[in-house]
Parts: structure tokens; C-alpha cells; sequence
């Protein structure tokens, strides 16, 4: 932004999808300047490293098969990734009692584990029927938008221990209760990301790997390639638009400062946050009425990531791979997040939906120590004296207000959905809400940014 | 190690537990397919047919053209017909794998994961 305050195409946020569709322009030889409003590029991917010294990831973290576009990145840029690990047996805590089980679902109540199979072999064969490019074109479209994921599961799945299983994979997922996703939007997601089965696995599926250095160093390598072409703490605050291109305000923060605004012009926009987010700034003239309206039926979801620190992976010694599948207290599901060389253990875990929001106006401490005592009942006594516990309230986050992804509520895709990529004049979208396939994941992300960006080629191109 | 006549026992057993089993036969509606197992240890090859809802027995050998490709050790083909074995946990651990397209590998672990459970 040294350079003076123009440029071709302006690049609103440096997420995953941001730093995508800015590299794609930055090599199709482009000018395209990034800015993003947090003082780091990353979006809801951030790494950091714990006062122990272990890297956690507060955000998106794993890699799995079929998210091609993540992994050609990593190859890019070297980053290497090694397997979650899952050796040993998972804990089930079901109705105040824990068990053990092998394989992906809990097995001390075999017929409710059975029914819960087909309910999520049911969800994986209706969401093949929903198109990814156009979800409203689906078969009974709109009868499927009218209904929950919730809805469904009480009309068509008689065992309450099936239903918990499927609502415990589905919070932590989408950050939601069955209750607030549309079906519709439910089966495009799973369909977008393989199926319900492949999202709740680790090997096989979309926990398989990890990132040695962490999920966002990819990130940071592409914006080391974008160079001065990104700017930091520089959130947009207005948006102009006309046929002649945009006029961004930018409120610079820099360190020791005092905040200062400037102006951007350029040809193209390309807006790279979720739509709860992107109608904050203030739109002149204000964003079609069908785009605004989408964007307020698109909250964030309710999630803290939670780590918790031990000096080592002692779950393992009891044959425990560290995953948790719970119906009750705030942590309900966990995973072993350890490094590859096992120098600490680390768990993560997931306060998602209701008691994300029970426990927003809990402190930090309060929130660790609920925390902790699931882990106790859990894993034993052992799990009570962690190094420490180092947690992301992501909807405290100014520049994303919840996680992991925006909830699609009833009614929206039908209604509202193809205004979701519909460029607004000189104004595209990016955002791994906008994508076709891996929506919710860094693999979405990516594929949203080079999407927008070839839009942005196009129609700049005569 | 598991021989051929026992994959062949356990199979059979297993095949008429299948079979008779109302939810698997659901969930097998409209997938016909043909599907090789490989026994990674022995190199025995089987072939199962999926036809109307119904496995057909055992055959050896893989000649037809497969859709599915399933390879375990030995014994846990055994032991998994016999219903001892969940083969969701050799396949989180990369014990048996499964080479397919996605909606069939889909299918077929969910299937046998319910042919472990509901037994």
C-alpha cells in the first residue's frame, strides 16, 4: 500500500480464501493489493505456540483425502503433514457412563450404534442428490430447506443413543445444534465434503493428517509470495461500488499509531470474509436486498477450540487414542492433537453450539476448568493436571464472531442462495462459504479465492 | 493365517447373517456391484457379488471386473465374516483398505460396519 492507492483489484481479507484468489491474480500478473483487518493473515486458520513450547492450531487444522487444492499448496510450499493419531481405543461417555469402543462409532449400545450408521448412510446417499453448484435445484428442493437437520432426526431416527452420536459429529462440526441447519443445507455440506461418515473420520477421512508446523504456515508462505501486496490491520470499514470499479476506506492501525484512514480505488473487489461478516462494512449503495438478506440468515457458528497440555500423551499408555464421543458436559468431542515426536500431549476438543453459548459470558478460566473436569471423567485422573490449557473463543473474535462456519438457516438456499456467488458489480465473493466443494474447509477456501479470481480475470479481460 | 476353506466358512455365515438381516438389505438397495478381496499375507483372491439386495456366494479368484477393491490380512477376513472383528477399526488403521470410488467405499463400510453391530 507503500506504493500509492490504486491497484487493479482489491483483495478484502487475507483468510485462506483471500490470499488464494490474490496469489492466482498476483501470478496471472495482475496488480492486486490484499487488506486485512487482524494484525496476522490466516483468517480462521492460526497457529500459534504454547508458552511450552508445543504449536497448536486454533482453528482449521487438518487435511484429509480428496482436498486436492490444500495439498498441492502444501506440496508448493513444502509443508509437511503427518497422520492424526489413532492407535488404541476411543472413549464413549453416554448417559453417565464411559466405555470404550473401536472404530469410528461407540459400540457399547450396538443397536442404537447400528441405526446411527444407517441415519448418517441415509444423510450421505440424500446429500449425492444435491448439486453442489446449484443446491436449489436439488430434487424437493424446498421441502428439504423447510426442514432441520433436527427435524429430520426426530422424524427419522428412533434410537435417542443414534441421534446423540449423529448430534455430537454434527455440533462439532458445523459449531450448530441439529435444531438451526437447514436439511437442505445439511446434505450440501456433507455431499460437498464426501459424506457425514468421511467429515467424522480421522484416517480415511477429513482428520487423517496434520500439519507439521501447523495449518497455517501454507498461509503464511502465500503471503510471503504476495509480498508487500498485503497489507495488516487494515480493516475496511465502507465499500463504494459503481461501474467504474470501488472505493475502499481503509482504517489503518499501525503500531504506535493512531488509526488513519485512507482510501483504495480499484477496478474489482473481491469481498473474502463469511457473509455474516461482509455486510458490516458499510455499502454504498447499499448490497442488493437479496444479498444483505442472505447474509443475515448466515450466522457463524458457536465454537471454542480447546487445547489442553500435558507434559505427555499419557491417555496412550491406557490404550486410548484420545478421541471422545460425549453427550454430556462441554467438552464432547476430543482428539489427540500431540506433535509428531510426542514431546507433549496435547488434546483437542470442541465447545460447540449450546454450550458454547451457555459458557460465552464464562472467563477464560471458567471455561478451562469445565474443560478439564470432562477430561477427567474421560481419560482419569491424569487428565486434571495439565501444563496448561490455551483456548479460542471464536465468537469473540472481532474479525470472525463464531466457527468453525457459517450456519445456513432454513429457507436460505432456496431463497437466497444463488446471490451467494453473484458478483455485485465490480464486487465478487470469495470465502469457503461460497464453495462447491470442501464448503467449511481450508480446501474450500482455497478453491473459493481461485474461483473469484478467474471471475475477476474474466471480466476484467477485454 | 487364515486358509481359504475358512474365508470361505466365515463367509458363508456370514453371508446368510447378512442376508437375512432387513436393515442391511435396505441399505444395499440399488447398489449392484462386484467386489474383490484380497488376502494381503496368503494372496488369496475371492470375488463377492452384490445383486438385488442380496450377496452371492464366495467365488475364488478375482475375474470379473471389480468396482471395489477390499485387502486385509488373512485373518481378518476371518474374523470379520465370523463377526468378530469391527472392521471400522482395521480400517481407521489402515489394516484394510478399500480402493473404490467414494460412494462405494462409502457404502460398503457403512455396510459392514452394520453387518458388525446388528448381529
Amino acid at each position: 500500500m507503500d506504493d500509492g492507492h490504486e491497484c487493479e483489484v482489491l483483495v478484502i481479507g487475507a483468510g485462506y480464501a483471500g490470499l488464494s484468489a490474490a496469489r492466482e491474480l498476483a501470478r496471472a500478473g495482475v496488480d492486486v493489493r490484499v487488506v486485512e483487518a487482524r494484525d496476522r493473515v490466516g483468517g480462521r486458520v492460526w497457529t500459534t505456540a504454547t508458552s511450552s513450547g508445543a504449536l497448536v492450531d486454533h482453528g482449521g487444522q487438518w487435511i484429509g483425502p480428496g482436498q486436492s487444492l490444500l495439498q498441492k499448496v502444501a506440496d508448493e510450499y513444502g509443508a509437511e503433514t503427518f497422520p492424526t493419531f489413532t492407535t488404541g481405543e476411543g472413549v464413549e461417555w453416554r448417559a453417565g457412563t464411559r466405555a470404550t469402543y473401536a472404530g469410528l462409532v461407540p459400540t457399547s449400545d450396538p443397536a442404537a450404534a447400528a441405526d446411527g450408521v444407517e441415519a448418517i448412510f441415509e444423510l450421505d446417499l440424500a446429500a449425492r442428490e444435491v448439486p453442489l453448484e446449484a443446491p436449489w435445484d436439488a430434487p424437493d428442493a424446498k421441502g428439504l430447506d423447510a426442514q432441520t437437520l433436527g427435524s429430520w432426526l426426530a422424524a427419522s431416527v428412533g434410537a435417542a443413543g443414534a441421534r446423540a452420536l449423529i448430534t455430537s459429529a454434527v455440533k462439532s462440526i458445523f459449531g450448530a445444534e441439529p435444531g438451526e441447519l437447514s436439511l437442505l443445507f445439511t446434505l450440501f455440506y456433507l455431499h460437498s465434503g464426501g459424506g457425514l461418515m468421511n467429515l467424522a473420520r480421522t484416517t480415511n477421512g477429513a482428520q487423517e493428517r496434520r500439519f507439521v508446523d501447523g495449518a497455517q504456515r501454507c498461509a503464511l508462505r502465500m503471503a510471503a509470495e504476495l509480498g508487500d501486496r498485503v497489507a495488516l490491520s487494515s480493516p475496511v470499514v465502507a465499500l463504494s461500488h459503481g461501474p467504474d470499479g470501488v472505493l475502499a476506506t481503509v482504517e489503518r492501525r499501525e503500531r504506535g499509531e493512531e488509526p488513519h484512514r485512507l482510501a483504495v480505488r480499484a477496478r474489482r473487489a473481491v469481498v473474502a470474509m463469511p457473509p455474516a461478516l461482509s455486510v458490516r462494512l458499510s455499502w454504498s449503495p447499499p448490497l442488493p436486498g437479496l444479498r444483505d438478506q442472505l447474509a443475515t440468515r448466515a450466522p457463524m457458528g458457536s465454537v471454542t477450540k480447546v487445547h489442553a497440555v500435558y507434559d505427555r500423551p499419557f491417555w496412550r499408555d491406557d490404550g486410548l487414542n484420545g478421541q471422545v464421543v460425549s453427550d454430556e458436559g462441554a467438552l464432547r468431542v476430543t482428539f489427540d492433537d500431540s506433535p509428531p515426536d510426542a514431546s507433549h500431549g496435547i488434546l483437542v476438543g470442541f465447545i460447540a453450539g449450546e454450550e458454547c453459548r451457555t459458557l460465552d459470558g464464562a472467563g477464560p478460566e471458567e471455561r478451562a476448568a469445565r474443560a478439564v473436569a470432562d477430561l477427567v471423567r474421560y481419560f482419569g485422573p491424569r487428565a486434571a493436571s495439565p501444563v496448561e490449557v490455551v483456548q479460542q473463543h471464536w465468537p469473540a473474535e472481532p474479525y470472525t464472531r463464531g466457527g468453525p462456519v457459517a450456519v445456513f438457516s432454513p429457507g436460505l438456499l432456496t431463497g437466497f442462495g444463488p446471490a451467494l456467488r453473484a458478483p455485485v458489480g465490480p464486487v465478487h465473493w470469495a470465502g469457503t462459504e461460497t464453495a462447491t466443494e470442501w464448503c467449511g474447509y481450508i480446501d474450500g477456501a482455497l478453491s473459493s479465492g481461485v474461483r473469484a479470481a478467474a471471475e475477476v480475470v474474466a471480466s476484467l479481460g477485454g | 493365517m487364515a486358509g481359504r476353506d475358512e474365508i470361505f466358512e466365515a463367509y458363508a455365515d456370514w453371508r446368510e447373517r447378512c442376508n437375512a438381516n432387513e436393515r442391511l438389505r435396505r441399505m444395499l438397495r440399488g447398489w449392484d456391484r462386484v467386489v474383490h478381496l484380497v488376502a494381503r499375507d496368503t494372496g488369496d483372491r475371492f470375488t463377492v457379488v452384490v445383486r438385488e439386495q442380496t450377496l452371492a456366494e464366495l467365488v475364488e479368484g478375482t475375474d470379473a471386473v471389480a468396482d471395489l477393491v477390499v485387502t486385509a490380512a488373512s485373518e481378518d477376513f476371518a474374523d470379520l465374516f465370523w463377526g468378530d472383528l469391527n472392521p471400522s477399526e482395521k480400517y481407521m488403521s489402515g489394516q484394510i483398505t478399500l480402493a473404490g470410488s467414494q460412494d462405494d467405499v462409502m457404502r460398503l463400510d457403512a455396510m459392514s460396519m452394520v453387518a458388525f453391530l446388528d448381529q
